[in-house]
C-alpha cells in the first residue's frame, strides 16, 4: 500500500461552550502518492477540518491520521511541526504571505527553518523556483506590491520549496479571478505531474474539482462520494462545468467509507 | 552551527522588518524605553558626579580618605555633624608617634594627620568692656606718669567714648522699655544707667577714676547684650601637616599658625557666619541672593527679613563709633541721603531701609564709606582668643589663643559641612582636652613638691588614713597619678596662667608627634583601594598591639556620607516606578501588536517554526527596539551630561556647594552610566515581551488556515 495520507475512522469535534460540536465524523480516506486530490464540499461541511488533520496542524479526536507512515495522534507539537516542516508543503487561501519580507525571502523560509542547505545550494533551488512559477523578475517584491496571482504563485513556490511529499491547499483558488485561479490549478497540476507531489485541495468550485484526479465529497462532516476523475471522461467535465455543483454528480469511489 | 546562524539570521531579519511595519507601536515603546535611557543615564552620571564631588569635598576638607581612631570608643567618628557628635566617645590614642609608624607603614598611605575635635563656648568681649579696659589703661598710665598733654587727649577721647556707649545703652534701655510694659530691669538697675549718664558722674569721675571705673564695670557693663557667645567647635591638629595634606585649603585673612606657635584660625565659614558684624552679614547675604540666586527683596521672604531686621541692628554700629566717627559718619550719611538729621543713629536707620530699588547704591556705600571706620569681625584677625572647653572629666580648662587667621577651602568657602571646624595646634589641643604637656606636667609636679602634698590614690586612701606597712609614697607617683587630679591640677595651672599670651608659649614641633590625640585622617596614594588598604591598617594595628579602628570618609563623614547613598536609593525607586510603569504600557503595546499578527504567526507555525522559534522572534523583536532607542535615548542623556559639564550646574546654596565641591559642579559621562542605562533598557525589554511572546508562541498553525475576515 502506497497511502501516503491514510484516515481511519478519523473524528474531530470542537467544544463551542460545554457542548462538542463534532466537525469531522468517522472519516476514512487513504491517499496515494502522487495524486491530485480535490476534497469538496460546501461551507461547514468540514473540508478545513479534514485539511488540518491532514496537514498535522491538529489531532483527531478519535480514529487515526496517518502522515507519511506516522501517527499523528502520537507525536508530540514538536514532532508535529517538524513534520509540517519536512513532509508538508501549505498554500492558503488568503496566501498567508509574511508581509515584511519579500517573495525571495518568504520562499526562503523553510529552508531556513530545516536549516539543512548552505546559502547557495538555497539560492539556486528558490531561482529555480520562482523561475518554474513565473517570478523571475519579481524576487525583490514585497508581497504587497504583487497581484493576487503573483502571491499565490509565491505561496506554492514556498509550499514546494522543501521539496515535500505532500502539498495541501485550502481553497487556493477562491481569492482569485477565474482566469488567473485557472493558471494556478495549470501551474499545481504541471508540479503534480513533473515533481510527482501529492496535492490535496478544498475548493466549492467545479471547474477547479474538474481538474483533480480524484475527488473526495464532505457533507455536514460525513464523506459523502469519491471519484476517480481519470476515469471520468471529458464529456462528463464538460457537462459538469456549467452546474457549478459538482458535488451532487455520482462519482466512482475511491477510498473506503465507513 | 551554522543552521543556528542562519535561524537567527532570519528571526532578527523578520523582527527587524516587523519593527518598521508596525511603526506606531514601535515608537511608543521605543520613545518609553528611549526616555528611560535618557533618565537613567543623566541621573546615574549626575550621581556618581555628586558622589564623586561630594567625596572630594568631604576627603578635601578634614576627613581624609580614612579616619582612624581607637577601637575601644563607642562610637565611629564623625567629623562632619556638628554637635551631634560627642567628642568623648572616642577614646584617646595615648602616643600620635607609634600611631604615625604602625599606620604609615601600610602600602598606599600617603600621610597622617594628628587630629581631636572637641567643642567650646566662647565669650567674645563686648564693646564696653573693651572701651572701659582701655580707660582703666589709661587711668593707671596716668597715676602712674602724670598727665601730659598728649596723654590728655586720649583719656579724654576714652572717657568721651564711654559716655558715649553709656548714652547708645540707655537710649536702648528706653526702646526696650517702650516695647514691654512691665519693665525688665530693676529701678536700681535704671537708676544706675541714669547716674552712669548724668554730667555729676563725669564731672566726679577725676577724683576718683577707679571707683568710678569700679562702678561702671561691675553695674553699667553687665547691662550691655551685645557680648556674642560662639560656639566653636574646633579640631586640634599639626598646622603644617593639615596644610600639606590638604591641598585645598587656603588662608584667606592673615597668616598660617606658625611652626611651634600655639595658635588659632577661624574656619572662613563660622568667620563670616558668626563673628561678622550683623549688618555687614546681612547686606552680604542680601547681595548673595541677588546675584547667584537671582531673587529680590521683594519676592524672597528671607531676604524680606533680613531687609527688615537690618534697621534694628544700629545699635551695634553706633557702640563701635567714638566721637569723631560719629560726626564723620554723620556727614557722609547726611550727603548720601540727602538730610538735615543730626542723630547718626536716625541717619543709620534710614540708611539701612533697604529696597531693590537702593541696594546696589547702599550696599557699594557701606563698604566704601562706613566699613573702613568699621571693626566688621568681632574677633580680629591678631587678636587673642580665650577658649574654654570641658575636659574629659568635666573640668573648664582654658587656654588664650592668638588668631593667625582665616582659612578655608577652596571652592567651599561657604559650606556649612566643609567650615563647621576652626583649627588649632594640637599642644593646645590637648591642654583643653585634660592632657598636660611635659612643661606643665615638671611644673605640677614642683607644685606638689612645694606644697608637700602626698600623693594618694583612691585604693590607697584607707591605708593611708588608718595607717599600714605598705608604703605609700613612690618615686614614680607622678606617673602613676590618676588622670581626674592630674587634669584638676593643671586645670588650676592652667587657670593661673591665663593671662599669658599663647606668643609667650612656643612649643617644640617634636610634642605635635608624641602625645594624645584622638582620631587621625589618613590620605592615601591611590584612593580606589580604600577598602584594602582600610583593611590593612587595622590588621597592622592589631600587629604592632594598637587598638586602632579605621572607617572610609563616608563613614567618617556620618549622615553627610550617607547622603550619596540615599539619593541613589531614591533614583533607582524612581527609576524602578518609571519602568514598571513602562512595562505596562509597553507589555499592553506589545499584546495588541501580537494579536495583529496571529495570522503571519499561526503561517509560520502552519510552515514548520517550532515554539521557540515565535518565542526568540518576539524577544529580538523587543531587544532590537529596546536597545536602538535605549541607545539612542542614552546617547541623547549623555550629550545633556557633556552639555552640563561643559556649563557646570551652580550650586544654589551652601549646602549644594559642599555636593557640588565648589560653586558649580561639572558632571562626567562615564562608559559606566552608559552600560547601566543600556543593561537596565536590555532587562526591561525584555522582561516586557515575555508575555506577549507567550501569548505568541501558544498560537495555533490552525490559524493560518481561517479564511481572512
Amino acid at each position: 500500500m502506497n497511502a501516503i495520507v491514510s484516515l481511519k475512522n478519523a473524528t474531530k469535534s470542537y467544544l463551542l461552550g460545554k457542548v462538542a460540536v463534532p466537525a469531522l465524523c468517522g472519516v476514512s480516506l487513504d491517499v496515494q502518492a502522487g495524486e491530485f486530490l480535490s476534497i469538496a464540499g460546501p461551507s461547514g461541511s468540514g473540508k478545513t477540518t479534514l485539511l488540518n488533520l491532514v496537514g498535522c496542524v491538529d489531532t483527531p479526536t478519535s480514529g487515526t491520521v496517518e502522515v507519511a507512515g506516522h501517527n499523528t495522534a502520537q507525536l508530540s507539537e514538536r514532532e508535529l511541526t517538524r513534520l509540517r516542516l519536512h513532509t508538508i508543503g501549505f498554500i492558503f487561501q488568503s496566501f498567508n504571505l509574511v508581509g515584511v519580507l519579500d517573495v525571495y525571502r518568504n520562499v526562503e523560509l523553510p529552508l531556513l527553518l530545516q536549516g539543512r542547505l548552505s546559502g547557495s545550494e538555497r539560492q539556486k533551488r528558490i531561482v529555480a523556483l520562482l523561475d518554474r512559477v513565473g517570478l523571475r523578475e519579481h524576487t525583490r517584491h514585497r508581497p504587497n506590491e504583487l497581484s493576487g496571482g503573483q502571491r499565490q504563485r509565491v505561496a506554492i513556490a514556498r509550499a514546494l520549496v522543501t521539496r515535500p511529499s505532500l502539498v495541501l491547499a485550502d481553497e487556493p483558488t477562491a481569492n482569485l479571478d477565474s482566469v488567473t485561479g485557472q493558471n494556478i490549478l495549470d501551474l499545481m497540476k504541471e508540479l503534480n505531474r513533473t515533481e510527482k507531489t501529492t496535492f490535496i485541495f478544498s475548493t466549492h468550485d467545479a471547474r477547479v474539482m474538474s481538474h483533480a484526479s480524484s475527488i473526495v465529497r464532505l457533507a455536514d462532516g460525513r464523506l459523502a462520494a469519491s471519484a476517480h476523475s481519470d476515469a471520468a471522461s471529458q464529456a462528463e467535465l464538460a457537462e459538469l462545468e456549467p452546474m457549478q455543483t459538482g458535488e451532487r454528480l455520482p462519482r466512482k469511489r475511491v477510498g473506503g467509507t465507513s | 552551527m551554522r543552521a543556528v546562524i542562519d535561524t537567527f539570521g532570519v528571526v532578527a531579519q523578520l523582527a527587524f522588518r516587523n519593527l518598521w511595519a508596525s511603526g506606531s507601536k514601535t515608537l511608543i515603546f521605543g520613545g518609553i524605553i528611549g526616555f528611560g535611557a535618557f533618565l537613567v543615564v543623566l541621573g546615574t552620571s549626575l550621581l556618581d558626579s555628586v558622589d564623586r564631588a561630594m567625596s572630594r569635598s568631604v576627603v578635601d576638607s578634614v576627613a581624609g580618605n580614612v579616619q582612624v581612631f581607637s577601637s575601644s570608643s563607642t562610637e565611629d567618628v564623625d567629623v562632619m555633624s556638628g554637635f551631634a557628635f560627642d567628642p568623648n566617645a572616642i577614646d584617646p590614642l595615648t602616643d600620635f608617634a607609634k600611631v604615625k609608624a604602625t599606620v604609615e607603614s601600610v602600602p598606599n598611605v600617603k600621610s597622617v594627620v594628628p587630629m581631636g575635635i572637641n567643642e567650646s563656648l566662647v565669650v567674645s568681649g563686648n564693646t564696653i568692656d573693651q572701651a572701659l579696659a582701655g580707660l582703666r589703661k589709661l587711668v593707671n598710665e596716668r597715676q602712674r606718669q602724670g598727665p601730659s598733654p598728649e596723654h590728655d587727649v586720649a583719656y579724654a577721647a576714652a572717657k568721651e567714648r564711654v559716655r558715649q556707649i553709656i548714652g547708645v545703652l540707655s537710649s536702648d534701655i528706653e526702646n526696650t522699655k517702650k516695647f514691654q510694659t512691665d519693665s525688665s530691669l530693676p529701678p536700681d538697675e535704671l537708676s544706675s544707667v541714669a547716674r552712669a549718664g548724668s554730667p555729676e558722674f563725669w564731672a566726679a569721675f577725676d577724683r576718683d577714676p577707679l571707683g568710678a571705673l569700679e562702678f561702671l564695670e561691675n553695674r553699667i557693663a553687665p547691662l550691655a547684650t551685645d557680648a556674642d557667645v560662639l560656639f566653636l567647635r574646633y579640631l586640634g591638629t599639626d598646622p603644617g601637616a593639615f596644610a600639606r595634606s590638604f591641598k585645598r585649603m587656603t588662608i584667606v585673612a592673615g597668616e598660617p599658625i606658625p611652626e611651634g606657635q600655639r595658635g588659632f584660625l577661624f574656619s572662613s565659614y563660622v568667620y563670616e557666619e558668626q563673628v561678622k558684624l550683623e549688618t555687614a552679614r546681612d547686606l552680604d547675604r542680601i547681595r548673595q541672593g541677588r546675584s547667584s540666586r537671582g531673587v529680590t527683596i521683594a519676592t524672597d521672604p528671607e531676604l524680606a527679613r533680613m531687609a527688615r531686621e537690618a534697621p534694628k541692628q544700629v545699635k551695634d554700629l553706633l557702640l563701635q563709633l567714638d566721637a569723631p566717627k560719629s560726626a564723620l559718619f554723620r556727614s557722609k550719611l547726611q550727603s548720601f541721603l540727602h538730610s538735615d538729621e543730626t542723630d547718626v543713629g536716625k541717619l543709620l536707620e534710614s540708611f539701612l531701609v533697604l529696597t531693590d530699588q537702593t541696594f546696589d547704591e547702599r550696599y557699594d556705600f557701606f563698604y566704601r564709606e562706613l566699613a573702613p571706620m568699621l571693626a566688621l569681625y568681632r574677633v580680629p584677625v591678631g587678636d587673642t582668643l580665650t577658649i574654654k572647653a570641658f575636659t574629659r572629666s568635666g573640668y573648664i580648662q582654658s587656654t588664650t589663643l592668638e588668631v593667625y587667621g582665616v582659612f578655608a577651602f577652596e571652592g567651599l568657602e561657604t559650606s556649612p559641612q566643609a567650615g563647621a571646624l576652626n583649627l588649632m595646634d594640637m599642644v593646645s589641643f590637648r591642654e583643653l582636652y585634660g592632657f598636660m604637656t611635659d612643661e606643665r606636667q615638671k611644673e605640677i609636679a614642683a607644685l606638689r613638691a612645694n606644697s608637700g602634698a602626698k600623693d594618694v590614690t583612691r585604693e590607697d586612701a584607707e591605708a593611708e588614713l588608718f595607717g599600714s606597712s605598705t608604703p605609700t609614697a613612690r618615686a614614680d607617683a607622678q606617673a602613676e597619678m590618676p588622670p581626674d587630679l592630674t587634669r584638676e591640677l593643671s586645670g588650676i595651672a592652667a587657670g593661673r596662667r591665663t593671662d599669658e599670651t599663647s606668643k609667650d608659649r612656643a612649643y617644640d614641633p617634636a610634642q605635635l608627634e608624641q602625645g594624645v590625640i584622638l582620631n587621625a585622617a589618613v590620605l592615601l596614594e591611590d584612593e580606589r583601594r580604600l577598602d584594602e588598604t582600610i583593611a590593612a591598617i587595622e590588621a597592622a594595628g592589631e600587629r604592632d598591639g594598637l587598638p586602632l579602628r579605621a572607617i572610609s570618609w563616608q563613614k567618617a563623614a556620618g549622615l553627610i556620607g550617607q547622603f550619596a547613598v540615599l539619593m541613589r536609593v531614591v533614583l533607582y525607586t524612581a527609576v524602578l516606578i518609571i519602568f514598571l510603569v513602562a512595562l505596562v504600557i509597553i507589555n499592553n503595546a506589545l499584546v495588541m501588536a501580537t494579536l495583529e499578527r496571529v495570522r503571519e504567526i499561526g503561517t509560520l507555525r502552519a510552515v514548520g517554526a517550532q515554539q521557540r522559534f515565535i518565542l526568540a522572534m518576539l524577544v529580538l523583536e523587543s531587544i532590537m527596539v529596546g536597545l536602538t532607542f535605549g541607545i539612542v535615548g542614552a546617547l541623547i542623556g549623555g550629550a545633556a551630561v557633556e552639555v552640563l559639564g561643559e556649563m557646570g550646574i551652580p550650586a544654589l546654596n551652601a549646602v549644594s556647594t559642599f555636593f557640588f565641591s565648589g560653586p558649580r559642579l561639572y558632571p562626567a559621562f562615564g562608559l559606566p552610566n552608559l552600560i547601566v542605562g543600556l543593561v537596565v533598557v536590555l532587562i526591561v525589554s525584555i522582561v516586557s515581551s515575555l508575555y506577549p511572546a507567550w501569548i505568541a508562541m501558544r498560537i495555533s498553525p490552525r490559524e493560518a488556515m481561517q479564511a481572512e475576515d
